[in-house]
This record gives C-alpha cells, structure tokens and sequence, in this order.
C-alpha cells in the first residue's frame, strides 16, 4: 500500500475548483495549497498501479499544468512482486535450453 | 496520542512535498521528522531521462523500500516524474538476469555457464578476431546510460588494449548533431548555461522538444516560470501539437524539415528590423560561409534576404503566417533573457547540425548568451551521454576530455596518461554507428560487444541491420539487465548490475557530474560492468600475449568492484584526462560529490571550487575559471573552446536543405516518432513496471482529423503505417497533434507488428552521422476496426 507525497500545479485561478475534485478521489488527501495554484496532497493508494491511474485522472483536468511526485514510500510492495508483475507470458524468465 | 504508522507515513509525505514550496504545514511542529526513520538515505540520480534529478534511495533490510527527491538539487529541486519514482521495480523484477548465458549458434537456446566460462569465452572470440582479421573487426557498442566509468574504461581497452577506435554508442543516435552544433557556432561541446537560466528568462523558445513528456521535471520548472511571472512568454514551434504546447503563447505548427527556413526567417527579420546586439556582433562574432571561408554581416544580410517571413510561411505551411514569424523574432531578440530549448526534433535529422547552428546563430546575433536566463541549451535524452559519451570518450573519433582522434598530440597525451607507448591508438577514428552496423552487415566486424543498449530496436530501418546482428560468423556478447530483442541475436549474454547497485557517475544536460554510491545489492550473480571488463582484460591480453592490454587495467588489480574500483577508474579519468580540457574535472573527486546534493559543473579544476557547484556559465570571466586563465582580453567573454583558434563565436550561413526523403505520390505523409511519458526508449525497464506498461501497453499512431477523414479512419481502428522499407500495423489515435500530411508513432514498443523503427530511415547527417528518425516518408490505410491487443515485452 504506498504512500506518496505530490504537488500538483494548477492555474492559480482555479484552484478551489481543483480541490472540490481532487477530494472526490478516494485515497487523496490535500494537505495544504498556496496562492501560486501549488496543492500539495497525499495519495495513499492500495497498489502503484492504482496510484498511477488516480494520478492520470488528475491529469485530465485542463486546470492541472502538471503533477510533481516528491515522495514515495511503498515499503509494503517489496517483500514481494507487486500485483500482477508476474504476467504469464510476459514476465516470466529466459527460456533455456531444457538439456 | 500515538499516531498510526501510515500515519506517520502520510505526514511524512505530505511535509516532504511542502517543503519543496516553502509552505508550512500545521503538524511541521508536532514532532513529525521530513522522511520515515527506519530507513537509511541513499543519494544518488534517476536513470530515466538526461535531466539529472537527485533522489534519495530509502533502504530498509537491505531492500529498496522508498524514495524521495532531494530538496537542493539544483537539478529539480526535489521533484520528480512517475517514471523516476517507479525505476526502483527494475531492480527485484523476476526477469533479471542473474547467470551468464551461452551459445555458439544464434539458433541454439541459451545455456547458463559461469562467469570464469563466460569471460574465457569472450577474450577468446575477441582474440580470435583480431588474430584471424585484425584490431578493426572487433568493436563497442555502448550507451548513454552507462557510468563513466564503464565508458571509460570499455574505451581504455579498445583503444589502448585492442588497438582499435571501433568505440561507439547510441549518443550517436541521439546527441552528436548537438555536439556537431556547439563545436562549430561556439568551438566547444555542450551548452554555455543550464537550468538556472530557466528561471531568469523571459522568453522561452522550445523547439523540436515535447518538454513536457521527455523531461517532465524540467517542464514543470518552465511552466513555474512563467506561471509566476505573466511577462514571461513560451513559443512552441513543432510539426506537432504535444503536451508542451499547453503553456505556449504562441505555438508554431509547419511541415516537418522547414524549420531552417523558419529560423533564417527569424533572422531575417532580426536583421531587417536592426533586434541584433551590434556590439555583441563586432566584439565576438565571425560569419562563416565554410570552416574557412569568412564573410561580413553584409554578407549575411543578402544570404537572408530571401528568408522573408511571406516567403517563409509559404514554405513552412502548417499554421505559419508572417506575422507569426515576426513576432516570434520579436519576442526572441527583445526579452530580457531568451531561453531555447531543443531535443531529437532538431537533432534526429539529415541537417542536424544545421538546424543547431542555426538556434545559435539568433543566439549569437541578439547577445541572448552568457547573461542570466539567456542560453542556447540541448537538453540530453539519456542521463549520461554528455557526461560518459561526449566526455568520456565513448564516440568513434573522440578520446577522453573532448579529445579528437585524429589530433596525434591529444593521442599522445592520453597514450602518456595510459603509460602507453606513442603511436599505440590507431590516427583513424573508427566506424560511426551506421557505418558499425553497415560493417556488421558485410561482416567486416566479427566481435562486438553491445553493452546496456538495444540496437535490434534502436537503429533505423532496423531490419537492415538485423541482418547482420544475426550473422553466425559475428560473435556478439551484450551486457545487460534484462532481456531485449538484442539478447536474442547475441551469443553470450553477461548480467549486469543495475543503478543503485553499483557506483558510478552521469553527467547530465549541463555539465553536471552527479555520483550515485552502491545502495544495495545486485542480485546474486549480476555484476558491475566495471569488474566484467577489468576480468576479461586481463584473459584478452594472455590469449593475444599483449601485456599492453592488462597495462589498461593494472592499476586496478585487487579493488573490490562496489566502491573502490569504480573510484581508482574516475579518479584517472578525473585527474589525468580532464586536466586542462575544457571539462576540467578535477575538482570533482568523489569526497567532493559526496558531500553536494547536486554534483558538480565543470569546468571544476580544484575541489575548492568545485564546493561552490562549480561553472553555472561557461566563458564567462569571473564565473568561470578558465575564462580567467585564458583570457586574451579584458573583454567580459572569453571563447577558448579548442575548435575556434579564432575565439569567436560563429554565425553560419546554412541553407534551408530538405530531408533526405519527402512524401510523394506513393509514399504522401511524413511520418515522425517520439517518446511517451510513461516509457523509456526500448521499454525493456518501464515495460516491465506494470503501472507504466498498463498505462500505455502499446504504440499507436496519431493521425490528423482532416487526414483520418479523407481515409476513413477513426479512433482506435487498426492502421498500416508503410514505408519503402517496412510496415507497421497500429491503433489510430485521431486528434489535432501532427500537423496535416504529417503521422507520429511512439519508439518504445517492442512487438514486431508496432517496432516502428522498422519503417524509419536511416539517412544521416554528413557532419554529425547522427540518422533522421524524425523524418521520412510514409503511406497509411485503415486495415480494419479495433483489434484486442496485448502488451510485448521480449523475454529471451
């Protein structure tokens, strides 16, 4: 379950505008915001893939000029593969010669 | 009340992005420490792009657990894509290599040897080769992701050991134009500024560069800029509308290969409306019309006067007018500071070096140079091809410390350094990638060693050049960490340590050598590439009964290959090589990069001065050393790169030239590739970190709305995208990106069907040898409706 810690910048205009959505996101946290249209938030997501699909979500929004990561801690994922990265036939070793 | 441990996490997190702007959270004094505290810190640089962000490395039981930007760093300022948060996967990933694997026929399956096997192998093929054909059939191909130290000492035992400058790497692909433009406008390689000039300039130029997806974290610095500052403007001027033209004030779309026109029109109109620095003009330029051929603005002015901004619009097309042109001029040679920034859209082209020297030439003829925020700046694709390639010597016809090989006393110099006897590096620069690979083709070349790179993907009209790769009679040995479609032409594939496994320095974009210290173990059986080439060294010169070949490496004897070896290879490199060059490193020691967030710049020759950061702008006296020690003048510049006896800086009388293919009847669309925001290059490592895979799990190619509807083609349907030399079949993206008459293709895939370089050219430029990927002709039909499609990694 990582945790990461981001900036996102947005056009200072529409800053309120950005924090109303961002809070709709489950696992997004805002921590803070400034004039200058910085946000600073935390995603506290189930998995990284999970985290980079709320991040393109973000994304999206015309106001959002660009998301920044600072931090990320996913100290539960590396005791072993993270979901899904053993993909059969895709992930799965060199094939050697059997003799 | 004792608070959670995702808790602590999330405070954590959330205090580590605030301090990057300054703002206080309410908890800051709660007790709540920036960074959790079990873990320890590992500093270090992102491998994933040339930008040079620093990270910290947070390492918990000897595994990576988290990572953090560093706050100081010069470089991003603690910020960082999710691309760079991500390439810690690489490193447990089930698909490392981890056992040397053999074969001698490329149609056997691989079988695992052991590392005394593998080396003795290696050194004998190498042997036999150059026994049985001489020093010019073997040769390096290596990357601008390697350490310098691995280029380094590769270099060291090719030229000095083997005899032979066959000593190349995929920066050819990427840089050498960029290099070919700084040599002859400003006599020396790499930019004058850097970074710090982003966030004084007024005026931003961005050409030939999609910032915003290659180089996210520099992007973010542009779009703070002038964010803060409403004065501030951006042009974006590409055949493309890409991400990075969201901040631009005006964006300049034309036909792919007519921006020489547009840039002599800006100078055109720079001239007509006197926006020049007249001054600047007469203490520091010369005109070229040839190397040796030296004309008068005079002369300038009438070879512009045909670059009209009418003209110009007429030819470039796209959404030019006149006005646009001019008011680009205008923007450009009036700010306070113009910035302009440009990567493989410039320099991936037949006239590369053209295009380069002509960004410089509005550089040099507005004085938009040397003053804060004003640079005329390449930004490097990959994160040491200034620092390993260009520097280090890892290209065919330089030595290290920006050294040409044909120049017999910078041979001998070098040859001194190694304890080599005069004469011992061959006068003849070696082959140049394409010309490698054509040799390869015709056998010429029987024993190549490709090290952390993908040729089999990276090459245009890469079929052409499988050929020969899978030649029985030529030996082929690749160093890497996982994988590639390379792999599966080679004979022996060695496994590789990956970054934060081994230590070693990049040199990113601005002159800025960064060190990245061991942070944890290689998986077992993987191994630093600095130890692979010291040990197969020393069997290469018993089985050629050389003992010039184990001088290479002699002076390494005994060092453990982590720490202590990489360092004896920088501090020669360092030491002797650089002292007195232009890239002055010897203040960079290791001790001294420890204790800097950020590196440092060169040129650096002491560490006292190398503490302060060294150069942030080169030529400048009295902020850069060697513009006060070699001053001719008392004049604040001072231009003393080795390629200008004169001292000046050149303005180039280029042509607008075409590319060396244009549509046709046949062939009627242009077709250009670029990179995607969640992959790097061959996606051999972000394919295999599934967030990004998932995220973009195949190429597609983007297709103007006029064209897809005039073909019948609409989102998502699948797509041949056909050249005169091979076919692709993708998913269509139709939106407003290519500019009418133009597709675009992502690189990175790997499947056969959507390999795109099997349909790019690989016609280069005369001067730089670097190809034209940006650019060649292409047809398009729709072949049917949306197809399932699975993501293709190639795993041996």
């Amino acid at each position: 379950m990582p945790i990461g810690g981001i900036i996102i910048s947005v056009r200072p205009e529409k800053t309120e505008e950005i924090l109303f959505v961002l809070v709709q996101f489950p696992g997004v946290e805002v921590h803070g915001h400034d004039e200058q249209g910085n946000v600073v938030a935390v995603i506290d997501a189930p998995s990284t893939w999970v985290m980079e699909k709320i991040v393109k979500k973000i994304n999206v929004f015309e106001a959002v000029l660009s998301i920044g990561f600072t931090y990320l801690n996913m100290e539960d994922e590396v005791d072993g593969p993270a979901p899904g990265e053993r993909i059969p036939g895709l992930f799965h070793g060199v094939e050697l010669d059997a003799g | 009340m004792a608070q959670s441990r995702r808790e602590f996490l999330k405070k954590t997190a959330a205090l580590s992005a605030a301090s990057y702007i300054g703002m206080n959270l309410p908890y800051a004094k709660a007790g709540v420490a920036p960074g959790a505290e079990e873990q320890t810190w590992h500093r270090g640089s992102c491998r994933l792009c040339g930008t040079g962000c620093r990270v910290e490395l947070g390492v918990k039981n000897g595994k990576a657990v988290a990572l953090r930007g560093v706050k100081d760093a010069r470089t991003n300022f603690g910020y960082l894509c999710m691309k760079g948060m991500l390439f810690w996967k690489c490193m447990g990933h089930p698909d490392r290599l981890t056992k040397p694997l053999f074969r001698e026929k490329k149609t056997d399956k691989f079988k695992e040897i052991s590392w005394d096997q593998a080396l003795d192998i290696a050194a004998e093929k190498f042997a036999d080769a150059v026994k049985q054909n001489g020093s010019n059939s073997v040769g390096y191909y290596g990357s601008g992701q390697c350490l310098t130290e691995e280029t380094y000492l590769f270099q060291k035992v090719f030229r000095g050991g083997l005899q032979t400058n066959n000593v190349e790497g995929n920066p050819r692909l990427c840089m050498a134009s960029a290099v070919g433009g700084y040599l002859t406008s400003f006599g020396a390689d790499e930019p004058i500024g850097g970074y710090a000039d982003i966030e004084q300039a007024n005026c931003f130029f961005i050409i030939g560069s999609n910032t915003a997806e290659a180089h996210p974290v520099l992007f973010r610095r542009i779009m703070r800029r002038k964010l803060d500052n409403k004065d501030v403007k951006v042009i974006n001027a590409d055949p493309r509308v890409s991400q990075t033209s969201r901040i631009a004030d005006l964006h300049l779309q034309f036909d792919p290969g007519t921006d020489l026109t547009l840039l002599n029109a800006m100078a055109h109109v720079i001239i007509e409306e006197k926006l020049y620095d007249e001054k600047f003009l007469s203490d520091y330029t010369a005109f070229k019309s040839g190397k040796n051929e030296t004309v008068d603005l005079e002369a300038y002015r009438k070879f512009l006067a045909d670059y009209t901004p009418e003209k110009a619009a007429a030819i470039c097309r796209g959404n030019m007018t006149a006005d646009k042109i001019r008011q680009t001029a205008r923007w450009f040679a009036t700010s306070k500071a113009t910035l302009s920034l440009w990567t493989m859209g410039i320099n991936q082209r037949k006239q590369g070096v053209w295009a380069n020297n002509l960004i410089h030439n509005l550089h040099i003829l507005t004085g938009q140079l040397l003053k804060p925020g004003a640079d005329s700046l390449s930004l490097t694709g990959q994160p040491n091809a200034c620092g390993g390639v260009r520097e280090g010597g890892g290209l065919c016809h330089i030595l290290p410390g920006h050294r040409p090989v044909e120049k017999e006393n910078l041979r001998n110099q070098v040859e001194e350094a190694w304890g080599m006897p005069k004469g011992r590096i061959p006068a003849e620069p070696g082959y140049h990638t394409m010309a490698m690979f054509t040799a390869v083709n015709e056998g010429k070349i029987k024993a190549l060693w490709v090290n952390c790179t993908s040729p089999m993907q990276s090459l245009p009209n890469v079929e052409l050049y499988a050929k020969g790769m899978k030649r029985e009679d030529v030996f082929i040995v690749c160093t890497d960490i996982f994988p590639t479609l390379t792999t599966q032409v080679v004979n022996l594939i060695l496994p590789a340590a990956f970054h934060f496994e081994k230590t070693g320095v990049y040199g990113c974009t601005e002159r800025r050598s960064q060190l990245t210290v061991k942070a944890v173990d290689a998986p077992k059986g993987a191994m630093p590439e600095v130890w692979i080439v010291r040990e197969w060294a020393r069997l290469l010169a018993i089985k050629l009964q050389d003992p010039l070949i184990a001088k290479c490496v002699e002076s390494y004897d005994g060092l453990e290959p982590d720490y202590a070896l990489p360092k004896a290879i920088w501090d020669e490199y360092s030491q002797k090589l650089t002292k007195g060059r232009d890239n002055d490193l010897r203040g960079a020691t290791y001790e001294v990069m420890k204790q800097m967030a950020d590196g440092v710049q060169w040129p650096a020759p002491t560490e006292e001065y190398a503490l302060t950061g060294g150069t942030v702008k080169k030529f400048v006296r009295g902020m850069d050393p060697m513009a006060d020690s070699h001053a001719k003048d008392d004049k604040p510049y001072q231009f003393y790169g080795p390629a200008h006896p004169d001292g000046k800086l050149w303005i180039w009388l280029r042509e607008q030239a075409a590319p060396e293919e244009v549509p046709d009847a046949e062939y009627p669309f242009y077709l250009s590739t670029g990179r995607i925001v969640d992959h790097w290059h061959t996606s051999s490592m972000t394919g295999r970190i599934p967030e990004l895979l998932r995220a973009n799990p195949y190429a597609f190619v983007e297709i103007n709305p006029k064209d897809a509807a005039k073909l019948g083609i609409i989102p998502g349907d699948m797509v041949e995208v056909e050249s005169r030399r091979g076919k692709n079949m993708l998913p269509a993206k139709v939106y407003e990106g290519p500019t009418q008459g133009m597709v675009f293709v992502y690189w990175h895939d790997q499947h056969p069907d959507r390999l795109i370089n099997k349909v790019t050219k690989d016609a280069f430029d005369p001067g730089s040898k670097e190809p034209e990927f940006k650019i060649c002709s292409c047809r398009i039909k729709r072949i049917s409706g949306p197809q399932a499609l699975t993501p293709f990694i190639y795993n041996g």
